[in-house]
């Protein structure tokens, strides 16, 4: 079910990737004040935005998956966060990788935007040790996406925070005050899209790879007679269990099987 | 040092100065899905595997005489 579609999104994001890497380094002028340096900005953008998104995202996630109770919408939610998380260590490092060659430091702690961005990540990094910590799947499932929730409403408001700062030195992208170049626009426009995409083929791709693990499980419970989940002591983890009930096409797949 | 003073009137990097710096930030980027891929492949071996071991107990459970005991095809798989 969740590996319908993966094919034709992963072409899109190869060809998007692609036509993103060749604007940058082809199409795209170089800045005036930063150069070639400035290259980074395609790829360290994109990152944060996506990352910041993602977490909003997986709040409303975590809202369904509390308004239904139906642990699909936590594994999404949990998904959305996990790939975040792995997008904001690329937003983190390329940007400290910018920040060295352009003002000579590793990290500048007066400049919001960053501290910012650091604060919002680790915020987020206590969403696994979290999830582990509660051995309960139901409660951890419900735990979980409250944190989910409280932290998604912290993104957008630490944003406006960090704009509404009078004195930043981070420059600005998006909004009235972006001088942007037509040609530098429209690349920024293609990578983020890049990015976007490549972050929604990663996490089609993770909830099939869990979806298919679970179908599995189901099968070999099947085949093999082993006790079910809900009644074995079930290894603590981190990573929200599909119960056979949520998995669709579970039973049918058992029953052909035999 | 304030962030001011830093970013005051910075000259930009020549090309082979600022070159390895980009190539730094799309080498992390590649890097951390190289990793995640990684991960992910050993998954999918895992699962492979473990659904090459469901398949030959059900093609040793098959390939049974009606009349002959059932093989204890959970004991071979845990031993396995």
């Amino acid at each position: 079910m969740y590996g319908k579609g993966l094919r034709a999104l992963s072409i899109a994001t190869v060809a998007a990737m692609a036509l993103a890497l060749s604007l940058v380094f082809f199409y795209a002028p170089l800045d005036a004040e930063q150069g070639f340096l400035q290259k980074i900005f395609y790829l360290h953008v994109p990152l944060a935005i996506v990352a910041l998104c993602g977490f909003v995202l997986g709040a409303l996630l975590a809202i369904a998956h509390l308004r239904t109770r139906d642990p699909r919408w936590d594994m999404r939610s949990y998904v959305a966060i996990h790939m975040s998380l792995i997008f904001g260590v690329g937003a983190l490092i390329t940007g400290s990788i910018w920040a060295k060659g352009s003002w000579g430091h590793w990290w500048v702690w007066s400049e919001p935007t960053l501290v910012s961005f650091l604060i919002v990540f680790l915020l987020y990094a206590t969403y696994q040790p979290l999830r582990f910590a509660i051995e309960d799947p139901e409660r951890q499932a419900r735990y979980a996406s409250v944190f989910a929730i409280t932290a998604g409403a912290f993104v957008p408001l630490n944003f406006m925070a960090v704009r509404l700062a009078s004195a930043y030195v981070h420059p600005r992208v998006l909004g009235s005050t972006s001088n942007l170049p037509g040609p530098m626009a429209l690349t920024f426009l293609v990578s983020l899209a890049a990015m976007a995409l490549l972050y929604a083929t990663l996490c089609k791709f993770e909830l099939t790879a869990k979806h298919t693990r679970a179908q599995l499980r189901a099968l070999r419970r099947r085949l093999l007679g082993e006790i079910p989940d809900t009644q074995a002591r079930r290894p603590r983890s981190a990573a929200p269990t599909l119960q056979p009930g949520a998995t669709v096409g579970t039973q049918a797949a058992s029953r052909t099987a035999l | 040092m304030t962030a001011a003073i830093v970013l005051g009137d910075v000259p930009a990097l020549p090309l082979h100065e600022a070159g390895k710096y980009v190539a730094a930030a799309y080498i992390v980027l590649f890097a951390l899905m190289l990793v995640y891929l990684s991960i992910m492949a050993i998954r999918m071996s895992r699962i492979e595997r473990e659904l090459g071991e469901l398949l030959e107990g059900t093609q040793r459970a098959a390939e049974q005489p009606p009349g002959a005991p059932e093989p204890d095809v959970q004991r071979e798989s845990t031993l396995a």
